[in-house]
């Protein structure tokens, strides 16, 4: 084995094995009471009439333990993007919990954007992953998708005021090809107070996935 | 209270006392209404306590810090700025999350502003007057949050009364709000409150005094549930509106403090001693 490939073994697995320790599940497959706040598969309009397709594959976890110590990036582990209040569905405020796929995707892009940042990136409460049936979540969001993330502070740095969020996105544009940031201000789709990036409605599935063969009577009733 | 209301040269002093012990009830002015200032935190605090009486909340249920609100004049945004507020605890949880169980012990001892915002954003003030209306405490008008500077500048503002006050915290000190067992928590909250200038101040050493101060420019009030030994509690308001300028608010909340006590029972409970 290579030096590199041992190093990455060692940290992340064997090679051919998944990276992350936690089971996909199929969102479909799941209790009524999970699937009704995940609508996996499910189509939710953005704020200008524009559907855009759920995830329908999760990452289980079984505990905050677990979170904690699942590592998506170098320097972002799972419990960053699953911190939530009391505006998530209350089956989701326990655990297991579900988060899409794409999260991954998210961590990798931070974790380029904190190389560029040269320090911490924060993820604010209810800025990682937020389900369909979260409060907050009114039109399609990226949130629901898990390629997005609020980042609030960055090293000692608040981002609650126009030059420091503009010098943050500005980083991001850079270093996180094909990122949205959403513009500075105070009106509807602007932010003032936090750091809005996302990838837009990306849906992973990764190998190990528990795929089936279409059969269209899952459509319209999954169990 | 006429006498001390002149002597105070405050522009208007409002005094109401319900004693628990004796039923007697004291009343000076206590329907006018003046700007609630921190005052109000107390009816946030029973919609709280509503919610968590409901189910739809428990104490350690957990809320996003954020420090973003909207103008009840307009629906603009605005902060609670940090040199405004007296509590730092809440301020540096932004971005993260505090049970609201904190989030009301801060709102109440320290008279933390975003603590009140928060809360008052997460129960909706339909929920908070409606919860009002069902105690029947037609003395307290709430109608936004706090440090809404727009509101302000166009007259939207909670209100309360002297009397809507003490019938408020009589719910707590009677064991009427909810349960005995709510009613408990929220006076041990009251309990704790930091700032002692007020109807304390006026009060022997041994006084217990579960109580939530206001004050804004030209508002300072005053208002708990006074206990002290072997006998059931007191309810008192006080509250007084001020020019800008004017200093002896303090002394003047306490010196009324110190009347009602003297009237109540002052002769009896130093003979307790």
């Amino acid at each position: 084995m290579s030096e590199p490939a041992r190093l990455l073994s060692e940290r992340y697995g064997a090679q051919g094995e998944p990276s992350i320790a936690l089971r996909i599940v199929d969102g479909r497959r799941l209790e009524k009471k999970y699937r009704d706040v995940l609508r996996p598969g499910g189509i939710l309009a953005d704020a200008h009439g524009q559907a855009h397709q759920l995830p329908r594959y999760f990452y289980e976890i079984p505990s905050w333990e677990v979170a904690h110590n699942t590592q998506l990036s170098e320097n972002f582990a799972l419990w960053e993007f699953i911190h939530t209040d009391v505006h998530e569905a209350e089956p989701l405020r326990m655990f297991p919990r579900y988060v899409p796929c794409a999260i991954t995707l998210m961590a990798l892009g931070l974790e380029q954007f904190r190389s560029a940042a040269r320090s911490f990136v924060h993820i604010a409460a209810n800025g990682g992953y937020r389900s369909p049936a979260h409060a907050l979540t009114v039109h399609a969001t990226p949130h629901a998708w898990g390629t997005a993330v609020n980042v609030y502070r960055i090293g000692d740095t608040m981002l609650d005021n126009q030059e420091a969020l503009e010098h943050y996105a500005s980083l991001a544009y850079k270093s996180m090809p094909g990122v949205y940031v959403r513009p500075f201000g105070r009106k509807r789709g602007e932010t003032d107070d936090h750091l809005h990036l996302d990838f837009g409605y990306v849906i992973a599935v990764p190998r190990g996935a528990p795929f089936e063969t279409y059969n269209p009577k899952l459509d319209v009733e999954p169990l | 209270m006429e006498e001390l209301e002149e002597r105070s040269r405050a522009q208007a002093l409002a005094v109401a006392v319900m004693d628990l012990e004796t039923g007697f009830e004291f009343r000076y002015r206590p329907d006018r209404w003046f700007h609630a200032a921190s005052t109000i935190k107390l009816a946030v605090l029973l919609g709280l306590f509503a919610a968590i009486h409901r189910g739809t909340l428990v104490p350690q249920s957990r809320l996003h810090v954020r420090n973003r609100f909207r103008s009840a004049y307009d629906g603009s945004s605005f902060r609670v700025l940090s040199e405004r507020d007296a509590d730092s605890e809440v301020q540096a949880a932004v971005g993260k999350t505090m049970r609201v169980i904190d989030l009301a012990r801060n709102m109440i001892v320290r008279s933390s502003n975003l603590a009140t915002n928060l809360l008052l954003d997460l129960l909706g003030l339909e929920h908070l007057q409606r919860t009002l209306e069902e105690h029947q405490l037609s003395g307290i008008d709430l109608r936004r949050g706090v440090e809404d500077e727009l509101a302000f500048e166009h007259g939207i503002n909670n209100r309360v009364t002297a009397d809507g006050l003490v019938q408020l915290l009589r719910l707590f000190a009677e064991e009427r709000a909810f349960s005995p067992e709510l009613s408990r928590e929220m006076v041990e909250i009251l309990h704790d409150q930091e700032f002692r200038s007020g109807i304390p101040a006026g009060l022997p050493a041994h006084a217990r005094v579960a109580h939530k101060t206001g004050e804004i420019s030209t508002i300072a009030h005053d208002a708990g549930i006074v206990y002290l030994p072997k006998r059931k509690p007191y309810v008192v308001a006080i509250l007084t509106e001020w020019d800008a300028e004017m200093s002896g608010r303090h002394p003047t909340i306490a010196a009324a403090s110190y009347m009602i006590y003297e009237h109540l029972l002052g002769a009896r409970d130093e003979d307790d001693e």
